[in-house]
């Protein structure tokens, strides 16, 4: 286990040190133009473009600029915004931004998992009667309908319906249960099909029907094995699903006005800030890759029989 | 106007205000869709950092609720004979304010606009507005600029950073006494004062601006504020929160207390918001209007273009007189198919698409603006000869006058056979844009670019419809190629156009900020185009310091420049309807610089402004405005 933790760590460092220099390389071929407006272009001239571009460090060959940026990430400095927050340092404006998207984000997601997996249960246990169809519609609407549609329609409709505040107040709390409802549904739908599939596929199992054959009771086979197992392909996304909440919903944190991370990448993107777009893609693959290799260690503490490593060169993984 | 009417006029102005104050309430809440950048008020590139900029900082001088410029932070001012020096006397005892409304330590001096200059004119500090039209404004300024350019590039190595810092000295600003601030222009400019309410010209505190260094502006701790509110709250992509100055040198003329802007990127909240009471004011674009028109708000709803932040944008089609097509090429460079282009094209109908109920109320047949330059008697530049029966004109559209042109370009372009002469099949190549077989004959080729966006696609839809129908579609075919976001890097820089939707805004009050750039080889002259009669009577105009002599030639210049149609103006920008609690007429407008983004003076009232009472604010304000000048 721990030369596989270690082994793991190692291709980890890889993934992210080749994500992180791809996009660096890649940013660099954006074209420099995509620095000026119009406007720019009309009021600078060629000397104050190129000074401007120097000025943002732009112009320096890129193993200058991925050195400063190595050597900015040891000192955990990842600079300054160049142009979506100009001189703003990088880890003010994540530090400002990210703790709202990671709390609606871990409100919707527990929003998700109890109402999504308890839906997942319902519609299993009672295949084909009333629950499993309601759930079965809802995830429908859910998945057909686009998004942008019932979103808009929950903000307006509901917050008229209630009286509730359009968009997001900090000190109103009644204005944080949209935004977290409207993050929380599609997830719901998530968990509540994915969980309704497994546990169907496991009570359509062998060992399941020998069990209710030996008479073990029902409530006991469900929870005790099929839930169990249903549960096993789900529980390695739950850590990346809770890194990457971090991140953000563009679309929910629009509509609502919600000042977090959604959003932050394209406008850095889009406007080509090298030390904004570097620093997110690093959080984001860090967090990524860390929610995989945590989703793995997750499954073998809920799954006995999988094994991550070959041990002394007997059985492999199960 | 009579003495009595004029009297009349301001007393009915007055009442008006006064029962506007009376009824008045003190907060503003508004919203923004444009994420503002930074607080560092030298550098604003969206409308969000310029409102913040223009009512947290004061200049040396402000434009007031007719337009006109008045004094601010300096008291008074005078002008050197031969037109070159102007000095300002700043009020005495003004100190700057922190983020919680508290006096600093630090008075707003004269050194502080030396300072502010110096801030701007560094290219480390990366500000990008400050053009070259500032950079030859002042004494001396280009040429530090250039040094510490070079020396930031190793281009000059005969200077050290700190030795072309210290060449400031010769730029020609100074502050002789703590309250005297002297600019020496580079040449008579007797629009100078246009200038001062640009964000360049702003004041920085010295011995704040060395505490906080590159923090400068990052976040409202990091600023002083010498305007009529201080930054309270400032949360990104969430919201702003401005206060009124207490120790504001002009604290009386500010009724409402508090400005709430929030950040919601979406029209429909926003109208909602309003509706139920969350918003002063909300923006409404064609569609809301429909929506709104026949019900309980219909009687709110009203547009003001003059006082709208885009009004002093002129929108035209751009054509390439260098195009890639050969057929566009011949038939561009041809006067009358030019004409055939300016008569063909119905500006009401294309007006439609951004205010379906008075779309002749935005046509602009000028390039340059009206309401924005006036000469020493008052008169508007756009009522000087030339220019004034271009503006008066309306909708030029005149089919069978545009008919006519285009039978006479065909009569010279082609063999009367419908070969286009001198032209041979090609392709042209405008990838990844558009890409067009061109045969030689007709109809011609053309592609017309234009942003992907729904109303800008049903302009250029119409536009096709517009010309083929006019022209016949045996004689004409247009081809549409959209760019993603970018006009300038996507279209005009590689040349992938012959026909173009732009615009252009205005930079400080004269002529030349246009007509200028329109020249040949002038920065806004996308076409490509060349007229040494037009050039050399702009260069004419620029050389007259007497405003109605200068103004004189610059319609003269801009009437021919029209008249040969090198580019078709046909809207200003500011369309936009408004539901709003806002009382009109009772803020600055302008349409340069900052001060049009002023809050100073606004009053609220409880209800929302209906469309009648607009009508009769309206009557009362330009009779007082026409007395005022």
């Amino acid at each position: 286990m721990g030369a596989y933790v270690l082994k793991r760590l190692g291709q980890s460092l890889i993934t992210v040190a080749i994500v992180v220099l791809t996009v660096f390389l890649l940013l660099r071929l954006m074209p420099k133009n995509g620095y000026f407006t119009r406007e720019d272009y009309v009021n600078m001239d060629k000397d104050a473009r190129t000074a401007y571009l120097r000025n943002l460090g732009v112009l320096d060959d890129p193993f200058t600029q991925f050195g400063r940026f190595l050597s900015g990430l040891a000192r955990g400095d990842l600079g300054r915004s160049i142009t979506v927050y100009p001189r703003s340092p990088v880890l003010d404006v994540i530090g400002e931004k990210a703790p709202y998207s990671l709390w609606f984000g871990l409100a919707a997601l527990v929003l998700s998992m109890v109402l999504g997996l308890g839906l997942g249960i319902l519609m299993a246990r009672y295949k084909d009667r009333f629950a499993d169809g309601a759930g079965t519609v809802y995830v429908t609407i859910v998945r057909a309908i686009p998004s942008l549609i019932w979103l808009f329609f929950i903000q307006q409709w509901v917050t008229a319906l209630l009286g509730w505040p359009m968009v997001f107040y900090e000190d109103r709390p009644v204005s944080w249960i949209l935004p977290t409802v409207s993050l929380a549904l599609s997830g719901i739908a998530w968990y509540a099909i994915w969980l309704r599939r497994f546990m169907v596929d496991e009570e359509n199992r062998d060992y399941v029907k020998f069990a209710v054959s030996k008479g073990l009771p029902w409530k006991r086979v469900m929870r005790g094995h099929v839930l169990r197992n249903a549960l096993v392909p789900l529980v390695q996304y739950f850590p990346q699903q809770i890194l990457l909440t971090i991140a953000g919903s563009l679309l929910i944190e629009s509509i609502y006005s919600i000042p977090g991370m959604g959003g932050l990448l394209v406008s850095a993107i889009r406007q080509q800030d090298n030390p904004l777009v570097q620093a997110l893609v690093l959080l984001y693959s860090v967090l990524g890759v860390v929610g995989v290799f945590l989703g793995d260690l997750l499954m073998v503490l809920v799954d006995p029989r999988i094994k991550l490593a070959e041990s002394s060169g007997k059985g492999a993984a199960a | 106007m009579k003495p009595r009417a004029m009297i009349i006029a301001v007393l009915m102005a007055l009442t008006a205000v006064a029962s506007a104050w009376a009824a008045g309430v003190d907060r503003y809440d508004a919203v923004y869709a444009s994420e503002g950048s930074s607080l560092r008020y030298f550098y604003t590139p969206t409308t969000t950092d310029q409102r913040v900029a223009a009512n947290t900082q004061d200049g040396l001088v402000e434009q007031d609720r007719f337009g006109r410029f008045v004094p601010s932070l300096a008291q008074s001012w005078t002008v050197s004979p031969d037109g070159l020096t102007w000095t300002f006397k700043l009020r005495p005892g003004l100190m700057y304010v922190d983020s919680s409304g508290q006096k600093t330590r630090w008075e707003i001096t004269a050194d502080d606009f030396v300072e502010g200059l110096r801030y701007v004119s560094d290219p480390k500090n990366g500000i990008k507005n400050f053009s070259r039209d500032v950079r030859n404004l002042i004494s001396g300024l280009n040429a530090y600029y250039l040094d510490l350019s070079d020396v930031d590039s190793g281009k000059k190595k005969d200077l050290t950073r700190d030795q072309a810092l210290a060449n400031f000295a010769n730029v020609g600003i100074s502050a002789p006494d703590k309250y005297t601030v002297v600019y020496r222009l580079s040449k008579p400019t007797p629009f100078f004062l246009s200038y001062l309410v640009m964000e360049l010209f702003l004041p920085v505190e010295k011995e704040f601006l060395d505490t906080v260094g590159l923090d400068f502006g990052v976040s409202k701790e990091k600023l002083v504020f010498s305007g009529a509110y201080y930054i309270s709250d400032w949360q990104r992509s969430k919201r702003i929160v401005l206060k009124a100055n207490p120790h504001y040198w002009d604290a009386g003329k500010i009724s409402v207390k508090t400005i709430t802007l929030q950040y919601v990127p979406d029209p429909t909240t926003q109208v909602a918001m309003f509706q139920r009471g969350e918003l002063s004011r909300a923006d409404l674009g064609a569609d809301q209007v429909k929506a709104l028109a026949k019900s309980k708000w219909g009687q709110y709803i009203y547009s003001d273009p003059p006082s709208a932040d885009r009004f002093s944008v002129t929108y035209w089609f751009v054509q390439n007189f260098t195009s890639a097509n050969p057929e566009f090429k011949a038939f561009v460079n041809n006067l009358n198919f030019r004409k055939a282009l300016y008569y063909g094209i119905d500006r009401v109908k294309l007006n439609e698409l951004d205010d379906p109920y008075k779309p002749g109320q935005i046509i602009r047949n000028t390039v340059v603006p009206e309401f924005q330059i006036f000469d020493e008697k008052g008169v508007d530049y756009t009522d000087y000869p030339g220019v004034k029966e271009i503006k008066a004109a309306g909708n030029y559209y005149n089919k069978a006058k545009a008919r006519d042109y285009f039978k006479k370009a065909l009569a010279e372009l082609t063999d009367g056979k419908g070969t286009i002469k001198g032209v041979s099949p090609t392709t042209v190549d405008y990838k990844p844009i558009a890409e067009v077989k061109v045969d030689g004959k007709l109809p011609l080729q053309m592609v017309y670019v234009s942003l992907p966006d729904a109303v800008e696609t049903k302009r250029a839809l119409l536009l096709k419809a517009m010309l083929e129908e006019a022209f016949g579609k045996e004689n004409i075919e247009v081809t549409l190629g959209q760019c993603i976001d970018d006009v300038f890097g996507e279209v005009v820089e590689p040349r992938r156009f012959d026909l173009l939707h732009d615009n252009f805004r205005f930079g400080y009050a004269d002529p030349a900020a246009q007509l200028s750039r329109l020249v040949t080889g002038g920065g806004v002259n996308d076409g490509q185009y060349s007229d040494p009669e037009f050039d050399k009577l702009v260069q004419e105009a620029m050389s007259k310091t007497v405003l109605s002599e200068r103004y004189a030639i610059f319609a003269k210049a801009e009437a021919l420049y029209l008249d040969r149609c090198y580019v078709l103006p046909w809207a200003m920008g500011g369309t936009a309807y408004q539901i709003t609690k806002v009382v009109p007429f009772t803020y600055p407008r302008g349409g340069f610089g900052i001060t049009r983004f002023k809050f100073k003076g606004m009053v609220v009232e409880k209800d929302p402004i209906t469309a009648k009472r607009y009508e009769q604010l309206k009557a009362a304000f330009y009779k007082e405005m026409a007395a005022a000048k």
